[in-house]
């Protein structure tokens, strides 16, 4: 289902899969001429510092709204067929993961590029895009139902990703405000600032992740998938209703 | 009606429905769509559901296939069957071909995609899209979706079929063919529920009918005797 509405997707644009890549990329350079070119911060690398925490932010922020807004959508499908409610968001969920692959190879070069190289941190990539998955997937459950039973929260949810892109530290550096309470704050009260965090400790400083943290979050974030899922099962015909009807 | 000897595979047991809508009204938008509706299917019957438009057919089907929960009341399904909602446009994606929309449809249906592949080939046949199947399906016109449908529908097995308003669709030599494939599914040992607001069709096809009218049924029994209750609910 995923890849026929990304190869559909594609279709759509003279530029077609070009976008997957160049959509990111335009935010990232908006991010660029305001916070270096205009503002000069004094971050160092400030292109990679960027890209790794907007890149990585995009793949949450847009995945979990497209996710969230998925069941309303696919009413037609809903008046016709019992189907699993969480297939909704998880094919949307397929298709921005298949576009992330694209957008994080990018920014393998890039870092290269800037002389950053693999090194044996790397591996920790491995268990942090899984706790990363497991958020998006999590957070899009939620937001599904949420907005299955009340319209309103597609605007909430829209609303927190603005607050979410600037309090998780992509333009600014979490480690370096005056504060060290109030970085330890941040990281533990906004999972999206400690994730985007790690990714940077892990390429651009070759340093592991903590490591509880990460697991801790992962655990949450997969009982809270679990759960999600179990009440959307359940529910199912409550939600089919409720898509219906509204 | 002598089906004391048949077996049951779907029972409704005075289900009702109703949901809230939005407060639009001073009233509390509470919507009664069924009110404590019974009744029973036997194996290998065509059921006829006749009735004006917004009686509540299509939500009858939606219980009977499990994609919507009665407020209060049973629906019980014999253990094992599968059942499926035969309609029309089964929520195309416009943006994917003919192709992939049937394969998705039959997959959403229940069948494996090996199962589903294997369909295809028939689909493109029957529904004499020829090229037209590997186009999205944005380009197509009104009818070509609706051959497509049912197609698509008409090809996928179930125990209990759920036909919803689909034979009106397509031009007539198309109209003719549809109908002729649903008479052969229905001289066979298929179970089937035929929703719709036209007599003709409900007169040619099914065994017994049902009479709905706002919400709760009014007539049932003997096609004939049925449909004539419906004429009568016409003149009103």
């Amino acid at each position: 289902m995923a890849i026929m509405a990304l190869r559909a997707d594609a279709s759509k644009y003279f530029l077609g899969y070009v976008w997957w890549v160049l959509e990111p990329l335009l935010y990232v350079g908006v991010f660029f001429v305001v916070f270096n070119v205009i503002l000069k911060s004094r971050t160092e690398d400030f292109l990679v510092f960027l890209m790794c925490g907007k890149l990585a932010f995009i793949w949450f922020s847009k995945s979990v709204f497209q996710a969230s807004t998925s069941i309303v959508a696919a009413k037609g499908l809903i008046g016709k067929i019992n189907a699993p409610k969480t297939l909704f968001p998880l094919a949307l969920i397929q298709e921005g993961l298949y576009r992330q692959a694209a957008v994080f190879s990018l920014l393998f070069v890039v870092l290269y590029g800037y002389g950053y190289a693999p090194s044996a941190s790397w591996i920790w990539l491995v268990p942090l895009l899984l706790v990363n998955y497991l958020m998006i997937v999590a957070c899009s459950f939620l937001g599904a139902c949420l907005v299955c039973m009340v319209r309103d929260f597609s605007l909430v949810i829209s609303l927190g990703m603005t607050f979410l892109l600037f309090t998780s530290g992509i333009f600014w550096d979490v480690n370096d405000l005056a504060d060290p309470q109030m970085t330890q704050l941040v990281l533990t009260v906004n999972p999206v600032a400690f994730i985007l965090d790690c990714y940077r400790q892990i390429l651009m400083y070759q340093t592991a992740p903590d490591a509880l943290h990460l697991a801790l979050l992962g655990a949450v974030f997969a009982a809270l998938t679990a759960v999600m899922a179990v009440v959307m099962h359940r529910g199912s015909q409550f939600l089919a209703l409720k898509a219906l009807s509204s | 009606m002598n089906g004391n000897d048949r077996t049951v595979l779907l029972k409704l047991d005075e289900v009702s429905l109703s949901y809230r809508s939005k407060r639009t009204s001073f009233e509390h938008g509470q919507h009664r769509v069924l009110n404590r509706v019974s009744l029973e299917l036997y194996e290998g019957e065509t059921l006829g559901i006749i009735g004006r438009n917004g009686v509540g057919k299509t939500t009858m089907l939606q219980l009977m296939a499990g994609i919507l929960a009665p407020t209060e009341g049973r629906v019980w399904q014999m253990p094992g069957k599968s059942s499926s909602l035969l309609t029309l446009g089964l929520g195309f994606k416009p943006d994917i071909s003919g192709r992939d929309n049937a394969l998705l449809a039959a997959m959403l249906q229940g069948s494996t995609q090996q199962q589903a592949k294997s369909y295809l080939e028939d689909i493109k046949a029957f529904a004499e899209l020829g090229d037209s199947f590997e186009e999205p399906v944005k380009t197509y016109s009104a009818g070509m979706r609706a051959r497509l449908g049912f197609t698509t529908a008409l090809m996928t097995h179930v125990d209990i079929l759920l036909v919803d308003e689909v034979l009106s669709v397509g031009d007539a030599q198309f109209r003719a063919k549809a109908e002729s494939a649903m008479k052969e599914r229905i001289g066979g040992e298929q179970t089937v529920v035929f929703v719709s607001h036209m007599d003709g069709q409900i007169e040619n096809l099914c065994d017994r009918a049902i009479l709905l009218e706002r919400g709760a049924v009014a007539a049932e029994g003997d096609t004939a005797r049925v449909l004539k209750a419906y004429r009568e609910t016409l003149k009103r």
